[in-house]
């Protein structure tokens, strides 16, 4: 009876693990593939099926000179605008949301919980609705086609989701231990950054990880409001793209996309799974 | 070193949560407030404080007005009924935080979270995380972070409705001796509970509140054999007073048209007319030649056994001195001890008890 | 409704390391059908295992549960024909009383009219007739929990129910009239009732019979006046009652008195099979008598605190360095300085390394 039970999990769970790896695998061969290879019907095993050669991955690396598309500036903007935005996020984000989650603010019928839904219905309105007034207000800053630019607009993006998962995180905190630290001798503020802040990291690595997502994933603003002298990830990955589609290239541009997230996934999976933080404020 | 409330309201939508608090403790005294849940106690013992901002009136405290002085420079300690630590601190970073927090030097605080450590007896638990103790020992880290400080005034907030029965009374002998040494050194000491056996056994001075007033302030004796009206005699006996509606007609006394004794010497000065009675359980016992009962409930704690009796009109709660098992439903004979009985006028006043000459 | 028998149940929660501790020591019980159950016992002591042992939400590592003479060590929760009640209380709060109630019969797919009969049937043992159509969400806690409870009720094949901590949330007044209602229920339904707790005063006023457990192991199974009158440990005779027993180290005198101090003390306890080192007299505080003057088996001790515990007076009295607790009615009166205190020949027990001697 147990044999048979934890053999058909394993089998459950060796086939979800197949379906989530195989696009993986799919894409790490392809990007090792050349035009025949491709076109000319499905080929699996290197060396047996297909010769392998590295051009899709040397592409991403040659200038456009020389016919290439260099994605590696791109990449490096990326990291740099979703860090910084996530950053800001999370940091105006949990002052935001301590407040709401702690403080008591009316104005006529608005109260804290439409102030918010109000953070996080900026969510729910379709992107495109955004894009012509961020379009105008950058280009009246100054700010279009510039890594700042596009930090602000992710900020505005990221921020109510980091407000939405931290009022949730600091209402399950349970407010005496704000009221002892009082009690303690510290100030508000005080209180807030020795106590308050430590017992807050598990939901502020939540928060994170999320924002990240959503900025790296992001294309439509990258695309909108840059032009040439800055270019992101994403849309550098779809400028790859030609009336030959090279799938080769593309497939190697998306394992590099996609991998940062990989590792910060483990990053923060293997944290909150070790100091079972979530669990030491009941 | 008086802490003085004169006149404390503080009004939900509806309800009071304070409502005209006004006393004077003065320290080396232990305050036990008892009252149900919901009568006001955390609310009062959040104002003193100052975590709440009552609506009106004023604290003061050693002649200052305590109201202009925010929490963090109060001198006050709390304890909750949750087990409040800092889950990121170890215990001992736990009692050292309030210490570290007002700059005292180092080779100090070492001294006196030690001596706290001892005074809760967890030497050896130093180093352990919050979330590696049990419920009663998260609560002495608790206790010992509030006397580290060595406040002016020390708040309690039922702070042992949470634990196990066992370990509550052991931790309440030990909470006693602590306080003992710890209210002889100049503290305010308040304590709020709903159980009465524990606001007997703290011994101190009782404050019975209910919906945001207080009902009566005094010692224990004072409170257990005068209380000053039907809801403190409920409130302030488990279980609670029984109580009838009644009248006394010359030398009769009736209890809800039923039951007719005899009126007692104690309620010789009593006019006739209509009286609320109360008497406890212990003045309700098992005599052959009572008033029939049924039982309806029969409880046996310790080398007791409470009875849970009614008939058509009364229910009422008899104790045995014995030990006895009852069916459900039996018919017993119940005598009403009547130099027990208390009269309380029709507005729920204390007319007369028991103990009234002795007072 | 079952006889439940355990046989040589043990439980271990990680049995295959090498330092595998027993969460429940190895034991065997028999719970009469019909009966009124507390298990007892400090947090950590393994009761909630037993109860859980019982329910099938843990299998034990080792031993057989027999329902009725029937193996079901290994068959599921839901096969056991087994109603729980927990801390809190579970209903569906988006239906009605009626439907709380119906559900477990719906479940099983009974027809319209049994069900209509059988919920209507609960509903009037637990008073809650007047509420059926209530949405449930609405109700108080201890309605709640009568809800909870009254969904086992409603299936006819229980072979007990359970009840882990059921009043914890109910409110100090209610809580009696649920005690009642559970009595009620064991009587009417004749139904076996198991129910887990930590505070003795609810397991004397509920049971017929107590098991106290500590450290996962039973250590005394009997009626509230026997646990009280002849608690078989020293733990026992510490964990139930409020003050704790008396206890002293004292010697064995001879067959049927011991030496405590520079006193001499006789018991009704034959003593001449105990020749051990660690003795202890035990005696509730409720029975040692306040004297007028010096009698047999009675110590004179100097009283060092009366507190007022309503009711009650307990007395603090120092007799050779041993504290002597005394429980008198408030009425009695005790003198300012010395007193003679007597200890009953028969309320004398007498334990030998922590073990009552019978």
């Amino acid at each position: 009876m147990g044999t048979f039970y934890t053999t058909l999990k394993y089998t459950a769970v060796t086939i979800w693990s197949m379906f989530v790896i195989a696009p993986f695998l799919w894409a790490l061969s392809t990007s090792f593939k050349d035009f025949n290879s491709v076109t000319s019907g499905a080929t699996y095993i290197p060396w047996v099926d297909f010769e392998p050669t590295l051009e899709g991955w040397r592409v991403l690396l040659r200038s456009p000179a020389q016919g290439g598309v260099n994605i590696v500036e791109p990449y490096l903007n990326s990291i740099f605008v979703t860090c910084l935005a996530s950053f800001i996020s999370i940091l105006l984000g949990t002052l935001a949301a301590y407040a709401l989650s702690r403080y008591t603010f009316k104005a006529g019928f608005i109260k804290n919980d439409d102030i918010t839904f109000f953070f996080i219905s900026q969510r729910i309105m379709p992107p495109v609705v955004l894009a012509i007034p961020f379009f105008i207000m950058l280009g009246k800053l100054g700010l279009l086609d510039t890594l700042l630019g596009l930090v602000m607009v992710y900020v505005v993006l990221l921020m109510p989701i980091a407000v939405w998962i931290m009022v949730d995180f600091f209402n399950k905190v349970p407010v005496e231990i704000d009221e002892t630290a009082l009690i303690d001798g510290c100030n508000p503020i005080q209180a807030f950054f020795k106590v308050v802040l430590p017992n807050s990291i598990p939901g502020m690595v939540v928060a994170g990880l999320f924002c990240m997502i959503f900025g790296w994933t992001d294309f439509f603003f990258a695309f909108i409001l840059t032009f040439t002298e800055v270019q992101l990830l994403p849309v550098a990955i779809v400028s790859l793209n030609s009336s030959i589609t090279p799938w080769w290239s593309l497939s190697a541009a998306a394992l590099v996309s996609v991998a940062p997230l990989i590792v910060v996934a483990f990053i923060v999976e293997r944290y909150l799974s070790k100091g079972n933080l979530s669990g030491a404020l009941k | 070193m008086t802490l003085i409330a004169s006149n404390l309201t503080t009004k939900g939508k509806e309800e009071f949560f304070l409502n005209d608090i006004s006393f004077e403790m003065s320290p080396g005294k232990i305050y036990t407030i008892i009252g149900r849940t919901l009568s006001g106690k955390t609310t009062l013992l959040k104002t003193i404080a100052g975590l709440i901002a009552q609506d009106s009136g004023t604290l003061s405290f050693n002649g200052n007005n305590f109201d202009v002085i925010p929490v963090w420079k109060r001198q006050v300690a709390m304890v909750y009924q949750q087990f409040i630590n800092y889950p990121h601190l170890n215990v001992y970073d736990n009692i050292a935080f309030p210490l570290k927090q007002r700059k005292v030097d180092l080779a100090e605080i070492k001294d006196r979270v030690k001596q706290a450590i001892e005074q809760v007896g967890l030497e050896g638990f130093e180093e352990r995380k919050i979330q590696a103790l049990s419920g009663g020992q998260q609560q002495r880290v608790a206790l010992a972070r509030s006397l580290v400080k060595n406040a002016n005034i020390l708040l309690l907030d039922e702070p042992l409705v949470n634990l196990d029965y066992k370990l509550r009374e052991q931790l309440r002998e030990e909470f006693k001796k602590i306080f003992s040494s710890k209210a002889s050194e100049e503290a305010i000491l308040i304590y709020s509970t709903t159980d009465p056996i524990e606001a007997m056994q703290l011994g101190g001075e009782v404050i019975v509140m209910d919906e945001g007033k207080i009902l009566q302030q005094g010692s224990a004796k004072e409170i257990y054999e005068n209380p000053r009206s039907t809801k403190v005699a409920e409130i302030t006996n488990d279980p609670a007073m029984n109580l009838f509606d009644g009248e006394i007609n010359g030398k009769k006394i009736t209890l809800n048209n039923e039951v007719i004794l005899n009126i007692p010497k104690h309620f010789k000065d009593l006019p006739d007319g209509k009286y609320s009675f109360g008497i406890r359980a212990s003045g309700v016992t098992l005599d052959k030649s009572g008033f029939p009962f049924q039982i309806e409930l029969a409880e046996i704690s310790g080398s007791e056994t409470f009875l849970h009796l009614n008939n058509d009109q009364i229910h009422v709660v008899g104790l045995l001195d014995a030990v006895k098992n009852f069916n459900i439903g039996e018919t017993v004979k119940v005598s009403f001890d009547i130099e027990k009985l208390y009269a309380f006028g029709s507005d729920g006043i204390l007319m007369s008890s028991p103990y009234s000459g002795t007072k | 409704m079952a006889q439940i028998k355990l046989q040589n149940i043990a439980h271990s929660y990680n049995p295959n390391s090498v330092d595998s501790k027993y969460a429940l020591k190895p034991f065997d019980m028999t719970w009469v059908d019909g009966g009124r159950y507390a298990i007892l016992g400090p947090s950590g002591c393994g009761k909630s295992t037993m109860l859980n042992i019982m329910s099938g939400i843990v299998k034990p590592s080792e031993g057989r549960l027999l329902f009725d003479g029937v193996d079901v060590t290994d068959e599921t929760t839901s096969d056991r024909n087994i109603a729980q009640v927990f801390q809190f209380p579970v209903i569906y709060g988006t239906m009605t009383v009626h439907d709380n109630l119906a559900f477990p019969l719906v479940c099983r797919g009974y027809d319209k009219s049994f069900i209509e009969s059988k919920v209507n049937e609960v509903a009037e043992a637990l008073s809650l007739e007047g509420l059926l159509s209530q949405s449930a969400r609405k109700l108080t806690a201890d309605q709640k929990q009568l809800i909870s409870l009254g969904r086992g009720l409603v299936r006819d094949n229980v072979a007990a129910i359970l009840m882990d901590e059921p009043l914890t949330v109910i409110d100090p007044d209610l809580k009696f009239r649920l005690r009642r209602k559970l009595k009620e229920i064991n009587q009417k339904y004749q139904s076996t009732l198991i129910y887990v707790t930590h505070d003795q005063n609810e397991a004397m006023t509920f049971a017929e019979n107590i098991i106290v457990m500590d450290d996962g192991e039973i250590v005394q199974v009997g009626s509230p006046a026997e646990l009280f009158d002849r608690p078989r440990t020293t733990f026992v005779g510490y964990f139930i009652g409020a003050p704790a027993m008396n206890l002293f180290e004292c010697d064995v005198v001879d067959s049927n008195s011991i030496k405590f101090g520079s006193e001499k003390i006789s018991t009704e306890t034959d003593l001449k099979s105990v020749n051990g080192e660690n003795i202890k007299l035990g005696i509730r505080a409720e029975y040692v008598q306040l004297m007028k003057s010096s009698a047999k088996n009675t110590v004179q001790a100097k009283v060092e605190s009366v507190d007022d515990w309503g009711n009650h007076k307990l007395i603090s009295a120092n007799f050779e360095g041993n504290i002597i607790k005394v429980k008198v009615k408030r009425e009695v009166e005790v003198p300012a300085e010395n007193v003679y205190l007597r200890f009953p020949t028969n309320n004398c027990c007498i334990y030998e390394n922590e073990i009552l001697v019978p």
